[in-house]
């Protein structure tokens, strides 16, 4: 009963990068295996959650469980590579990863020759331009609102329905190239460029809100039936081929994809491997208690195993506008108490979940550097917790704790039960506050309901710290109205100028570092008790080759298995 | 006889219409906006009011409540990009999450739910007759006792515990079953059977306790009338008695009770399916529930309602069909 | 009729069992204290954290101090848990069964002694709340209203506003009988208010029925209670119930079958003990009654 959130919000997601290199389990059977020859057969992937919209302007960034890239190419897209190499940008109808100019205000991309819809209509630049301006339309909510926020005059822009003259600030001079020109430099470019808004839509073919009942695809698979949360099979588009896709290797002919069903069966399933299970994986179903039994004993399921990582943080966020958070020894007091075995262990042990004592998540990409500035130990420091709350003039408080009414996205009641027990030792008394999933978001991110104290995770839309950062820290993305991620409504002058310094910069790695440091500076402040990160363990049915996790995502990567 | 149907027919209509309204109106005062969750993150204000806009939850409650009345008789347009789109009567309007038409999910899910109920009812009227005619007849007291005892156990298990105990028993410690899935009926009969057979039996173990009651009273009552003792008198076999006249004096009232007790378990199927992970009603509730879907929710209200009030009618002509001392008035 | 109940073996033994339940559910701090521990404090230490978090030690972890174990994933003590659990599933359902007798008795008399057209009235209400599906509507109610509103208290109050049809139907058509009899009629007659009739002449003679059905009603309240916990609109933690329980053990199938079994176990026994006590009561009181709640 777990729902599909956007990968973002994701709780259930995984880690190649920490397993030296990655893809550990990849070598056995990667040893033979080639590209060239591995195409055939019928894939079956059963997952919980469904994919609810099928349509490019309304998919998230890491929305539909790596599927979506099976039917939509875009500008860049992931490197599909297991650990740290995973975590690139590749160029895909792109010829490259695209020119900045302008200070890293402007971006030049060239599309490369041959490149069809499934119709076998070419592939034009306008194409994409159109697409881009649908994820614009209120008619077609739900993607990731980067693209708002960037590109330069289109904050108001209400889409090709409302508005057909389209938006200025992207050119398309002729057939193969396409130039955004944005309101600031942003060095991550390449990386906003692998979203599903980047994906070509033939502006004949567009239906609106029914355009997703068969979006027209432009990678190796088409669509042969969808029903969103349900259901969707993939045959091959004709029209596509390896010569002009190196990352998609599409080895099955057919991908049959079941969703809705519950993760205990899921895994059941996949450890028989009976019929057709044989050739079944799974990108959304975590393996319970019952696996993790068999696991690393030797048996043979051990050879059957993706272990990954999805940058994600699970946190305690404070609201430092309220008393008593706005005292900085209230929230070291409270970093020294928090007990994260415990968290752990309510998340579903140390298979798939590891404690953190940093924001960013333990992944280089991001610029990860470790620092623990208010030891806890592993299971808190009471002593320590009560000392300093002592030196704030309080002693034995109550505080309110906001968490989410059930535990679909790992912010629920078992967390929360978890968090309250640990501050409990240090005198601290807990009210719970529990609030509906569905509207968390929406108190929580408005400032004038925002309780002072709540559970929060925030995952990496690509792998780099900006993403990561920005919209917990920045004060400019301090949103008044609702929406706002910025729990802790901090807003320092010194730490916004850092961050517009590196978004300037084109360089992953001189951006990472410094990154890295940034995070370690805020976290002097104790704006939010980071709590965990996750990891995730999948397993695969007995028949499937080439599987790994991928740095990007951490999930199987459909696009490269083969079940032949 | 018209007017029997006509005050019924008004009398299902107003407790349907009753139902809408109590859903509709608790639905909005809830402190939550179905628009935040589909504008998805990062929604500034301005874009979040365009979204309400496109979602047509921008009017005041009551003028919503006028469209959705409208549209269910008369039908409905909706902007969707380029074109309309048009819904025709009876209109529930399109689901907040998924943008389907709720007719299409619901006429999806009915069958799944039809079936779930159908099949645990054929089962529960087999061993539920079969049981309470053993108890009834008194020929054997340890077979009387049993049943008597299992007709109180069925009152008292809940039927997820009986789900979990089945595939505790079934599907992790004698593997003879794997966990169901379900499996749509024309994809494979064969395993469309096996996968229901679970959730079947679990419903079927507490309404046969229902039915095993119900004759055995009845066999016993019917055995004591005076015509069977003067049937005794005249000599007629036994069996005879029995086949003819006690049974059917205990089946008839058990026949009429079928068409409701159908509705009963598809309208109390919410738990059976969430636990057996069956796409029926139930669990599109459930699901709908959690994303604040109130075109959904509002729909599975009023199908169940109307299964509810349609099974009730269905009784009642049954009975007087079977019993020509019932007059419908 | 004391004598009669006495010599039914199954009431005795459902009254017995019932009758420590609700024991158990109103010492329910004693008893943890008595055990020393409570049903919030986590126990890492005893679970073994890379299988998932399953109890370490054999059968869920029972020790010395932890007399059932303790619960997969927090380590929190189950006998604690268990007896906790008592009380919101005795409590509610005695809570929402009140209710529905007060309501129910309130609406049928009222029905039954009324003119014609409040009659009218009144047995439309009590049809619809009849035809109302009860889950489907008990599902959509609690998961809107507000989150911080009292869980049990609630729970109570929505099973009786969606199950008090039951007990109005009765109340009206006893009324009804009753109304014909002569002393009622001489009541009524001799210009006594309604309400004096209704209290001395109609409420002693609904006695055995109601308390036949109310009976009855115990254990279906609990199932519901138990149903609704099931589905995660029930009590909110750190409250532990035997439905969510339930809920939350279906991923503990293999690794901590003992975890299914105890609050399996115990509802199951609750519930039977108080089907026997409406069974005898049934037998004793009112043996023609058929209405059973559905």
């Amino acid at each position: 009963m777990r729902r599909l959130v956007p990968a973002v919000l994701s709780a259930t997601v995984l880690l190649a990068g920490c397993q030296g290199g990655g893809g550990g389990d990849t070598t056995g059977s990667n040893a033979a295996f080639d590209p060239k020859t591995c195409q055939g057969g019928t894939l079956t992937v059963l997952n919980q959650g469904g994919i609810t919209h099928l349509d490019p302007a309304r998919l998230y960034t890491s929305g539909g469980g790596n599927l979506p890239s099976l039917l939509f190419r875009t500008l860049t897209t992931r490197n599909r590579q297991p650990g740290e190499a995973g975590t690139k940008p590749a160029p895909d109808l792109a010829t490259d990863l695209g020119t900045p100019s302008d200070g890293a205000k402007t971006w030049t991309y060239h599309l490369r020759d041959g490149i069809f819809f499934e119709d076998g209509t070419p592939i034009t630049a306008a194409d994409i331009k159109y697409g881009i301006e649908r994820s614009f339309a209120p008619e077609l909510p739900g993607g990731a609102p980067y693209f708002r926020d960037w590109l330069a005059g289109a904050a108001d822009y209400q889409g090709p329905y409302k508005q057909p003259g389209g938006i200025k600030s992207i050119e398309t001079p002729d057939d193969k190239t396409i130039i955004f020109k944005l309101r600031k430099p942003e060095g991550d470019f390449p990386f906003l460029a692998t979203a599903t808004q980047f994906a070509p839509v033939p502006k004949s073919k567009d239906k609106g809100a029914e355009y997703e009942a068969h979006p027209i695809s432009s990678g190796p698979y088409q669509v042969e039936s969808y029903e969103p949360k349900k259901s969707l099979v993939l045959v091959r588009n004709k029209h596509w081929s390896t010569q002009v896709d190196e990352l998609r290797y599409a080895c099955p002919d057919r991908i049959e994809v079941t969703a809705g069903l519950d993760s205990a069966v899921i895994n059941q399933r996949l450890v028989t491997g009976a019929g057709q299970d044989a050739n079944a994986v799974t990108t959304d179903a975590v393996v319970g208690p019952e696996q993790l039994a068999q696991l690393g004993t030797g048996s043979a399921l051990d050879k059957r195993v993706t272990r990954g990582e999805f940058p994600s943080t699970t946190y305690l966020a404070f609201n430092t506008k309220k008393a008593p958070f706005d005292n900085p020894k209230v929230r070291e007091a409270l970093s020294y108490a928090i007990n994260r075995t415990s968290v752990v262990n309510a998340l579903g042990g140390s298979a798939v979940a590891g404690p953190s004592t940093t924001f960013l998540p333990p992944q280089k990409a991001l610029g990860y550097q470790p620092y623990d500035h208010f030891p806890a130990g592993d299971t808190g420091n009471p002593d320590k917790a009560k000392q300093v709350l002592a030196e704030a003039g309080l002693s034995n408080p109550t505080i309110d704790l906001a968490y989410q009414n059930d535990d679909s996205e790992g912010i629920g009641p078992k967390v929360a039960s978890a968090v309250q027990e640990a501050f409990k030792q240090a005198g601290v008394t807990v009210e719970l506050n529990a609030i509906d999933t569905a509207t968390y978001r929406d108190v929580t991110g408005k400032p004038a309901t925002q309780p002072g104290l709540a559970l929060a995770t925030w995952g990496a839309d690509w792998p780099s710290g900006g993403p990561f950062l920005i919209p917990i820290f920045d004060g400019r993305q301090i949103i008044t109205a609702g929406g706002n991620f910025n729990l802790a409504q901090y807003n320092d002058p010194e730490v916004n100028a850092e961050i517009d310094a590196i978004n300037a910069l084109t360089d992953p790695a001189a951006a990472a570092a410094r990154w890295g440091a940034l995070d370690a500076k805020i976290g002097k402040l104790a704006l939010v008790i980071p709590l965990t990160h996750e990891k995730d363990v999948y397993l695969y049915g007995k028949n499937v080759k080439n599987a790994y996790a991928d740095g990007w995502r951490g999930q199987l990567d459909i696009a490269r298995i083969s079940i032949k | 006889m018209t007017g029997y149907l006509i005050r019924r027919i008004g009398g299902a209509l107003l407790v349907l219409f009753f139902l809408t309204t109590l859903v509709y109106g608790l639905f909005y005062l809830a402190p939550s906006d179905p628009a935040i969750l589909t504008c998805g993150k990062g929604c500034t204000p301005e874009r979040l009011a365009d979204v309400r806009a496109a979602m047509g939850v921008d009017d005041p409650i009551p003028v919503q409540y006028w469209h959705f009345l409208e549209g269910l008789v008369a039908g409905r347009d909706y902007p969707a990009g380029p074109d309309v789109r048009h819904c025709p009567a009876p209109c529930l309007g399109y689901s907040f999450e998924t943008d389907q038409p709720v007719t299409t999910l619901l006429l999806d899910r009915i069958p799944v739910s039809f079936a779930l109920a159908l099949g645990a009812e054929v089962l529960s009227l087999v061993f539920g007759i079969g049981a309470g005619m053993l108890a009834g007849l008194r020929r054997f007291r340890i077979l009387d006792r049993v049943v008597n005892a299992l007709i109180l156990a069925g009152y008292a298990v809940p039927v997820f515990l009986v789900g979990l105990l089945l595939l505790l028993l079934f599907c992790v410690h004698l593997q003879w079953l794997p966990f169901p899935t379900y499996v749509p009926l024309t994809t494979d009969p064969l395993l469309w059977a096996q996968n229901l057979l679970l959730p079947w039996v679990s419903l079927a173990i507490i309404q046969a306790a229902v039915y095993a009651r119900l004759t055995r009273s009845g066999i016993q009552e019917t055995l004591a009338e005076d015509h069977i003792r003067t049937a005794r008198a005249y000599g007629i076999p036994e069996r005879r008695i029995l086949w003819r006249r006690a049974l059917r004096g205990a089946l008839l009232p058990l026949v009429t009770l079928t068409a409701i007790d159908i509705a009963g378990i598809m309208t109390g199927a919410v738990l059976t399916e969430t636990m057996f992970g069956l796409p029926g009603v139930g669990q599109l509730l459930v699901g709908a529930v959690r994303q604040i879907d109130l075109p959904v929710v509002v729909g599975v209200t009023l199908l169940t309602g109307l299964i509810i009030v349609v099974a009730n009618a269905a009784a009642d002509l049954l009975y007087a069909a079977v019993d020509p001392r019932v007059q419908l008035r | 009729m004391i004598r009669v109940l006495r010599k039914d073996r199954g009431f005795v033994a459902g009254a017995v069992v019932a009758g420590l339940m609700v024991l158990v559910a109103i010492t329910a701090p004693l008893l943890a204290a008595l055990a020393g521990q409570d049903y919030t404090t986590y126990h890492d230490t005893l679970l073994d954290s890379a299988r998932g978090g399953v109890p370490s030690g054999p059968l869920g972890g029972i020790s010395g101090e932890h007399w059932l174990g303790v619960e997969p994933g927090t380590g929190r003590d189950l006998f604690a848990r268990l007896v906790y659990g008592a009380q919101v599933s005795v409590g509610v359902a005695l809570a929402a069964t009140a209710l529905e007798v007060l309501l129910g008795i309130t609406f049928g008399v009222a029905a039954g002694l009324g003119g014609r057209w409040l009659d009218a009235g009144l047995s439309r209400v009590i049809d619809l709340v009849l035809a109302v599906p009860i889950l489907v509507l008990a599902v959509s109610l609690l998961a809107i209203v507000p989150q911080d509103w009292p869980r049990p208290l609630l729970l109570a109050t929505v099973i009786a506003l969606l199950g008090w049809g039951g007990t109005a139907r009765i109340s009206r058509g006893e009324t009804l009988t009753l109304r014909t009899r002569d002393y009622v009629a001489a009541a009524q007659v001799s210009g006594a208010s309604w309400w004096r009739v209704a209290r001395r002449e109609i409420l002693p003679g609904l006695t055995a029925p109601i308390l036949t059905y109310a009976a009855l009603l115990i254990p279906y309240n609990m199932i519901v209670e138990a149903g609704l916990s099931f589905l995660g609109v029930g009590v909110r933690p750190p409250t532990p119930s035997w439905g969510q329980m339930l809920s939350s053990a279906t991923t503990w199938f293999r690794a901590d079958p003992l975890y299914v079994f105890l609050p399996g176990a115990l509802l199951f026994l609750t519930l039977l003990s108080f089907v026997l006590v409406a069974n005898g009561l049934r037998r004793a009181l009112d043996p023609r009654q058929t209405e059973v709640p559905r």
